[in-house]
């Protein structure tokens, strides 16, 4: 009210007091609204108000945090992950390395399962569990002799093609992923719970076997493709081996399960509060420049279209950029 | 001298420019959390930086324009860290 002067300013607050209901309305609209008279925006976009989004934003980042300790499985992350693609996929990128395509194996997939459960029981997302048990180990276990191993792990993937592109933006996991050195893979994708939130774990383990005669058959390849036609299996004791048998052929004991949703898709969630959060004050930011613009206000304030401009962009990447997903 | 539209033509594209860069780069590291939460920080600094040496040039640079820009330069960082947490 600083701008109104003298009798202009008391008559209006003389006017006003004849009518409370226009006082509310006023009030109530330059909540939304830039104040024409005091020369700055609308309530709800004031440094007080943005500092209320930024403590609300933490607030609730803080449930999405403590929630999965207080009830385990409720957050989670939503995937469609499927073993099938995931060879496709990878394959794929040999070939554009040309390089020879790698055959899913029967024991690299049952060591890669095994790597899967032993990190939900464990609860421990690294390639060396807590015991130092090493990702060899696994692939040993399976009686797979090899001259080159390699792992590469990752979780919270909505789908199987970005798991492959994020393995390909990592270094260290696309030259596992483009080696040479290997012919065979196996991939285990498992559902769990891990550090409360319900996710998608994906274990990919390479090999060459010693002896070059055992490398997979495409029999056997197909064998395995047909066990991993859902998208979640989860491995069951192995069977006692038969006398004579030898280990290496022997294939693991898959149980098909229904792939779990979680009750609420953190990825989703997050992305909606950052997307309710900044559509609302670049809203409001548009609604100031607009009202601005048709009234002749020139606020002693920032520029509002630079704020909405970098609040678009922000808003754009988190929703069509960013994934949640991790590799390892 | 100077048309003051120049000054504010170069500024916006300083502005335009810086999120260009970090814009390419949140696309080439899209799957690195750590680098993205990095990058968040990176490009709300540099916004509140930016906002406040324009404000400055401009000779209207007032405790209330500066703190506006760290406000939203820190909404623009809490918005991407909701996500990146995650």
């Amino acid at each position: 009210m600083s701008v109104l002067k003298g009798k202009k300013k008391s008559n209006i607050i003389k006017d006003w007091r004849q009518q409370p209901k226009s006082i509310e309305k006023f009030q109530f609209v330059h909540h939304f609204l830039p104040h024409p008279e005091e020369k700055r925006r609308a309530t709800l976009l004031s440094n007080r108000a943005v500092i209320v989004y930024c403590v609300a934003m933490l607030l609730i980042a803080g449930i999405f945090r403590i929630l999965p300790k207080i009830v385990p499985g409720v957050l989670g992350y939503a995937s469609d992950i499927a073993v099938k693609d995931l060879l496709t996929y990878t394959n794929v990128k040999r070939k554009e390395a040309g390089l020879s395509e790698l055959r899913l194996n029967s024991a690299l997939t049952s060591a890669a399962h095994q790597k899967a459960e032993d990190m939900f029981k464990d609860q421990y997302w690294a390639h060396i569990s807590p015991d130092g048990t090493e990702p060899w180990d696994f692939i040993l276990g399976q009686n797979y002799d090899y001259i080159y191993a390699g792992e590469n792990l990752a979780k919270n993937f909505n789908n199987s093609r970005d798991v492959v592109e994020a393995w390909m933006k990592s270094s260290s996991h696309k030259e596992n992923l483009l080696s040479p050195n290997y012919d065979e893979i196996g991939f285990a994708v498992v559902n769990g719970v891990m550090e409360g939130y319900e996710t998608t774990l994906v274990v990919q383990m390479f090999g060459r076997p010693r002896n070059a005669a055992q490398v997979a058959s495409v029999y056997e390849e197909q064998t395995v493709l047909q066990k991993e036609s859902s998208a979640t299996a989860a491995v069951s004791e192995r069977e006692p081996e038969a006398e004579g048998v030898p280990e290496a052929v022997s294939e693991p004991v898959y149980t098909p399960v229904a792939p779990e949703k979680p009750a609420i898709d953190v990825t989703t969630a997050t992305k909606t509060v950052s997307a309710v959060f900044g559509g609302f004050v670049g809203t409001l930011l548009a609604l100031d420049v607009w009202y601005s613009k048709t009234r002749g206000i020139h606020k002693f304030t920032g520029h509002t279209a630079a704020h909405l401009g970098i609040l678009i962009l922000v808003v754009a990447s988190i929703w069509f950029v960013l994934t949640p997903g991790i590799v390892l | 001298m100077k048309d003051k539209s120049d000054t504010h033509l170069v500024e916006y594209a300083v502005l335009a420019t810086l999120a260009v860069i970090i814009s390419l780069l949140f696309y080439y590291f899209r799957y690195n959390h750590g680098v993205l939460i990095f990058l968040s920080g990176v490009s709300s600094l540099a916004y509140i930086i930016w906002g406040v040496l324009h404000h400055a040039l401009e000779g209207r640079l007032t405790k209330f324009i500066a703190a506006e820009y760290i406000v939203f330069g820190t909404l623009v960082f809490f918005l991407m860290y909701t996500v990146l947490n995650f």
